[in-house]
């Protein structure tokens, strides 16, 4: 083994290395004659094309078998998530926090709720039809054009006062600022069985809460459920519900969680914070 | 000879070539040359010249009185100065070193760089404030656990066998009896003092190197230093001017077997013989085992390719616009992934496996390395005494009826016995067992005959048990034929005799019977025993037995001459007063019995073993101390030298040429005396070596023992070496593994030793040959099944780096992977059973048959890897897929995927996910990609059962452990998914049951490839298939 265990200089492993780069007397390069690497190049293409294609076949076949319109499995989708709006996170978590005489520290917040309820404009629901039925708008067939299926109008005139159109502000500079709950939309999700899911805000140290609903009681209608997918209701918006928090002591920061209230609606995942309600803490300075 | 210095000799040379190096450097690297002279100087003949001394020199030079001895006040002095009269224990590695070198292996190296680099990147990302992924913490502590954990294991297995083998040591403290200020005391032997005078006697060891100056029939059983199995006279008179070899000076801890002696103490402690070749034996470097040196060579393979992949995707995501630190912990990531995290930990099962199944078979392994190594040794150099034979005289041949009878020598007495029917025999049984000092213990009755204890001299023990097997009860014999008279043996007249009354009280004659050299017996005889009839001693039967006694002789055997002759009942009456001194009755005039030669006999399994060895392309040299007539003798008996070989001199003798005359190329065979080895140069051993393929040294010293195994290394072979003598352990430390016998060996051999054989077995070695190759090839697979998955474990990170896919396959779920999964068909693959019949194969050649060669790992990586990650992708894509994430809204989602302020991020069917639920969504896929590795590796671990045979011929249900193993690996795979709070434990989701299936068709295309790759390389030989694919 003495030959083996030898140790090399460095020039000679420079040496060495070269002559396995490029060695002139058996035409090797890198260990393989010019013919070779060609073969076996050869080989490995042929054998990553035809590993390609049964993958592509499997791919292809998989897509073959999806359904356009729901999804074959909802394993993560229990029960839907909760969003806020505006959505600023800090440290941990949603946090909102201004001071009422500067303008700078709330024109953001403004301007994400402006932007978000661009979506809710009139002009952008012109496609949906008006719901009033307090009851599940189920659909079997599709009867809206283009083998679509109608979703419901939410514009943003049910939020009331806390639609911007009357108060474009809403209510920050008042300290009294308009928060907007938004359920996430799960195909053929039915909540509430039969009973409006309703939004619930308390406060997390129990101080009491004064909140005004948009829409009145914060119930997402029934009649916005259930949903039945992008391609079959391609124009579908979320019902909303707008918080307007009523009594927000200054300078105190306070915890909150809002709740969406319903059968089939759980808010108890230690695993997950946004099932079924939304946390924040909000602080307001003046 | 530390690795480092070897390096400082070569690079020496090279400078001195290039000339003009700096001073500094030079002056430096001559101290290490010179420190390597020194030891080359040891290597060369120790000078001693007190045995050419006479006393009164002696007196002189030792300050001391021969018959007073040294004063106590002068010894004190002495003992301050020289200390103890013990040897230094070989400094003892430290246990905590010892650990440290099991943390320290080639792969140990690996996984410690890899933990450093999972810190600096965990450090970088803590740094950049990203503190939502600890997976490179975790990576790191796993690493090194595994590390820490198989470090532990392997010491565990060390400390194990090394208590198996403390176990033997003799720890009485030994005494010696010395003569100070005159008077006679017991001391402590490590109390002795150069110019101690000391007496010694039968049963005694030698306490230290002495000169002998009064000798009483002293005998010394040199063996363990020399190799010489009969016990060796120890006199007054120089006889030699070789210290080794002259008969004054008995050397520290040889036994003396009779007699009694006194002698001057010249040397003590380590610097006595025996304490010169310990120190020679620690002064050589352990030699890197064959696997670990293939594990580095694996471990470069291993770096260099995850270097370069790293590097390109370093790249890669330079260009794709990644920040420059995010670039390099992606490419951290990329090296760190390339590490075989599982397997250090199947090695070393596998390997302890091996040591465990060899221990069963009474080899306890010292280094687990060194269980592999008897698989690559390509020359095996043994040394013979103990090792070879069983280290006791004993009768082998007998000479009477002019016919040379031959006696059986086995162990057990299982062989052939003889004609007994002759009235010769009958007369030659008679004066075997009448004259003859030596006698059984008593209380011996229920113990055979050969494992006896017997007092007396090693010739007349052989010869005794000899006639006590064919004759029964000799006591007894004994008794009924009194003896009257007897003369011992002595040096000068070279004969013993005795004289015996009758068995028969009527008849009234006695009888003398009479043993010793032959050509002595003979001068004194007139008439020849032959078939019962005393016939004249006439030209001819001097000629037969001429003959014979060549013959014997020419056998390396030691011959003895029996005569008897009945004494006239008229001369000599009943009650006749014989006198030895006065020699008052006929020594000449008898009448020849026959002749017995003894021999120290192979032990029964070498030949076999020695044949087996053979033909499994292994050389078997023999190296021994012992004379070199038997040394060829034993050589030739056990198939060393096998049957129609010749040496040079049988060419000569044959074709009546004188030796110069012979054509060297056409002896196969060849005895090298220790005299010629000195004066050979190194060149001309391995010319030697190289020519004739049967080689036996004799009278080697043990730095010549050093020597040939170097040469034998040189000419880059694997070199085994058997011993169990104090002369053999440096070669032992030499060897790539020296293997030890535990009965007989000496603990200076078995210290020196990577192995040992329990029950002094030769033919054990052929078993660890088998298991070593079997292991080799084992480990192949196993490390080609551990391999494979590496690249499916890679690909999902360089996709999620390229393409921005949700992560496909998570860090812990790969450690689970490796870790837990695939350990135990890794390591079932260890129970595997050879493909062809591996003692019939040459040894692997060092250079060419890697454990680890680039067929493998390309194989293994870029087409069943490959195969494996198309099908963890297949799934991968299905399970997301199916929940509602098309392939291609995957493409380029990884950062809104992962951005965990969005709280409705939207799948193909529009449907909103919040960022826990995307999370679970991710351990889904992790799941899955793991099932289908699983399931590949299913297949994985079925094709690695052969390298060539059909996995149809060799059985898919033979390997009941691998069986096992796959349920196993399956049912954990199901724990890990069902079980409950797995997915906020380990990230380990309950997937649904089709997505087990998904990978299946992979599966099946990973074993129909594998069985063609195999049938290609079975039909097609050396093709270029064969070439490319064959690993």
């Amino acid at each position: 083994m003495a030959t083996l265990n030898e140790k090399k200089t460095c020039s000679q492993r420079m040496e060495n290395f070269q002559r396995f780069l490029w060695n002139p007397d058996t035409g090797q390069l890198m260990g393989r004659t010019l013919i070779n690497w060609v073969w076996i190049s050869l080989y490995y293409v042929a054998f990553y094309v035809v590993m390609t294609g049964l993958f592509s076949l499997a791919i292809y076949s998989l897509m073959r078998t999806l359904n356009p319109y729901t999804p074959d499995y909802q394993d993560q989708l229990k029960s839907p998530g909760v969003t806020l709006r505006p959505d600023v996170y800090g440290e941990k978590g949603l946090e909102i926090y201004y001071n009422i005489s500067q303008q700078s520290s709330w024109d953001g917040y403004i301007a994400t709720l402006q932007n978000f309820l661009s979506a809710y404009n009139e002009t952008m629901q012109q496609g949906n039809i008006n719901c009033t039925r307090e009851s599940y708008y189920f659909q079997t067939t599709f009867d809206a054009p283009n083998k679509e299926k109608y979703s419901c109008k939410f514009t943003k005139d049910i939020l009331e006062n806390c639609s911007g159109v009357t108060d474009p502000t809403f209510g920050f500079p008042e300290g009294r600022p308009c928060l907007i709950i938004k359920m996430n939309r799960i195909i053929n999700f039915l909540p509430g069985n039969g009973t409006a899911p309703r939004v619930n805000c308390t406060a997390l140290d129990a101080s009491p809460l004064e909140v005004a609903y948009y829409p009145a009681n914060g119930t997402f209608s029934l009649h916005y459920f259930p949903y039945y997918g992008l391609k079959a209701q391609p124009n579908y918006t979320n019902p909303l519900v707008a918080v307007k928090l009523l009594n927000i002591s200054l300078n105190k920061e306070l915890h909150i969680v809002c709740r969406v209230i319903g059968t089939g609606i759980t808010s108890d995942n230690p695993h997950d914070p946004y099932e079924g309600k939304v946390e924040f803490k909000i602080r307001i300075q003046n | 000879m530390g690795k480092a210095e070897k390096y400082e000799m070569y690079s020496v040379e090279m400078e001195k070539h290039s000339g003009g190096e700096m001073d500094v450097k030079i002056k430096k690297k001559n101290k290490a040359m010179k420190k390597k002279e020194k030891l080359e100087n040891m290597k060369k003949e120790m000078d001693v010249d007190d045995h050419q001394l006479s006393i009164e020199e002696l007196e002189m030079k030792y300050r001391t009185n021969i018959t007073k001895g040294l004063t106590s006040t002068v010894a004190g002095e002495i003992l301050l100065r020289d200390g103890p009269n013990e040897l230094k224990p070989p400094k003892g590695t430290p246990e905590y070193v010892k650990f440290a070198r099991q943390l320290a292996g080639g792969l140990q190296c690996l996984m410690w760089v890899a933990a450093a680099i999972c810190l600096i990147a965990f450090g970088i990302q803590c740094g950049q404030g990203d503190l939502t992924s600890a997976d490179d913490l975790y990576l790191a502590i796993a690493l090194i656990a595994v590390v820490v954990v198989t470090g532990c294991f392997g010491y565990y297995q060390e400390f194990k066998s090394t208590n198996i083998i403390a176990s033997f040591k003799n720890l009485v403290p030994q005494q010696a009896t010395v003569i100070r200020d005159g008077d006679k005391f017991q001391i402590n032997a490590n109390q002795l003092v150069v110019g101690d005078l000391v007496e010694i006697k039968g049963g005694d060891r030698v306490p230290a190197d002495i000169r002998i100056i009064t000798g009483q029939g002293c005998k010394v059983d040199n063996s363990s230093l020399t190799g010489e199995s009969e016990p060796q006279t120890r006199a007054p008179e120089c006889t030699h001017e070789s210290p080794l070899e002259t008969r004054n000076i008995a050397f520290f801890s040889t036994m003396c077997l009779e007699g009694t002696a006194t002698g001057i103490i010249i040397n003590t402690g380590d610097r006595t013989i025996i304490g010169r070749i310990a120190t020679l034996a620690s002064g050589v470097e352990n030699e890197k085992t064959p696997i670990a040196i293939e594990i580095e060579h694996f471990v470069d393979i291993i770096a260099g390719l995850a270097i370069f992949f790293g590097a390109t995707f370093f790249v890669v995501a330079m260009v794709i616009g990644y920040p420059f630190l995010r670039a390099m912990v992606f490419f951290m990531a990329i090296v760190v992934a390339y590490v075989p995290e599982g397997l250090l930990a199947t090695v070393t099962v596998c390997l302890s496996l091996t040591a465990k199944r060899l221990a069963r078979k009474n080899c306890v392994v010292k280094n687990l390395e060194a269980v592999e190594t008897l698989g690559s040794t390509s020359v095996i150099c043994s040394d013979k005494t103990g090792t070879l034979t069983q280290n006791r005289m004993t009768v082998s041949h007998l000479w009477f009826d002019n016919q040379i009878h031959t006696a059986d020598t086995t162990e057990d007495q299982s062989g052939q016995s003889f004609d007994q029917s002759s009235e010769t025999w009958r007369a030659l049984c008679k004066v075997v067992s009448l004259c003859n000092r030596a006698f059984f213990k008593s209380g011996q009755d229920n113990v055979p005959v050969p494992r006896r204890i017997v007092i007396g001299d090693a010739s007349e023990t052989a010869l005794l048990k000899f006639s006590e097997i064919t004759l029964g009860n000799v006591m007894e014999y004994r008794e009924r034929y009194k003896k009257v008279c007897e003369i011992p043996f002595n040096s000068t007249n070279k004969f013993q005799l005795s004289i015996h009354e009758l068995e028969d009280p009527r008849d009234q004659r006695h009888l003398l019977v009479m043993k010793g050299a032959p050509e002595r017996i003979l001068e004194r005889c007139s008439t020849i025993m032959i078939k019962g009839q005393e016939l004249p001693l006439d030209e001819q039967w001097k000629e037969a037995f001429q003959t014979a006694y060549m013959d014997l002789g020419g056998l390396g055997e030691r011959v003895l001459g029996f005569c008897h002759l009945y004494l006239p009942q008229n001369e000599f009456p009943h009650g006749y007063h014989f006198d030895s001194d006065e020699t008052n009755f006929p020594t000449s005039g008898l009448c020849f019995a026959g002749l017995i030669s003894m021999i120290d006999p192979p032990r029964a399994t070498v030949p076999d073993a020695v044949m087996k060895c053979r033909t499994a392309g292994i050389r078997v040299i023999m190296v021994t101390g012992d004379h070199p007539i038997t040394a060829k003798a034993i050589a030739a008996s056990v198939g060393i030298i096998s049957e129609g070989s010749e040496t040079v001199e049988d060419i000569a003798t044959r074709l009546r040429i004188p030796v110069e005359q012979v054509n060297k190329r056409d002896a196969r065979a060849c005895v090298v005396n220790g005299g010629q080895l000195k004066d050979m140069e190194s060149d001309e051993l391995v010319e030697i070596l190289k020519m004739h393929p049967e080689m036996v040294f004799a009278r080697t010293s043990p730095q010549q023992k050093l020597i040939i195994v170097e040469s034998c290394q040189k000419l880059g072979a694997i070199v085994a070496v058997t011993g169990d003598g104090v002369n053999d352990s440096p070669a032992l430390k030499k060897a790539d593994i020296g293997v030890a016998m535990g009965i007989a060996g000496s603990d200076a051999a078995k210290n020196a030793a990577d192995m040992i054989l329990l029950d002094d077995n030769f033919a054990s070695i052929v078993t660890g040959v088998e298991q070593g190759r079997l292991i080799f090839d084992n480990l192949k697979k196993s490390i080609a099944y551990t391999l494979t998955k590496n690249i499916p474990e890679l690909t999902p990170y360089l996709i999620y780096i390229t393409v921005s896919v949700p992560l496909p396959l998570g860090c812990i779920t790969i450690l689970f992977i490796e870790l837990c999964t695939d350990i135990f068909p890794s390591v079932s693959l260890a129970y595997e059973k050879a493909e062809s019949d591996i003692m019939h194969l040459k040894p692997r050649n060092p250079r060419r048959d890697r454990l680890v060669n680039e067929a493998l790992a390309v194989y293994s990586y870029f087409q069943i890897g490959a195969i494996q990650s198309f099908a963890g992708f297949t799934d991968y894509f299905t399970a997301m897929a199916q929940e509602g994430w098309f392939p291609l809204k995957c493409v380029g989602l990884r950062a809104d995927w992962e951005n965990d302020h969005l709280q409705d991020l939207q799948d193909s069917y529009g449907q909103e996910w919040t960022f826990g639920q995307r999370l679970y969504q991710q351990y889904t896929c992790y799941t899955v990609f793991f099932i289908s590795i699983e399931m590949c590796q299913i297949a994985d671990v079925l094709i690695r059962k052969t390298r060539r045979l059909s996995v149809f011929q060799q059985g898919f249900f033979r390997n009941k452990i691998l069986v096992i193993a796959i349920v196993f690996q399956v049912c954990l795979g199901c724990f890990l998914c069902y079980c409950p709070g797995m997915p906020n434990i380990f990230n380990f989701m309950p997937i649904r049951f089709q997505w087990w299936l998904v990978p299946l068709p992979f599966g099946m295309l990973i074993f129909v490839y594998d069985e063609i790759r195999k049938l290609g390389v079975r039909r097609h030989p050396g093709s270029w298939w064969d070439k490319e694919l064959y690993y």
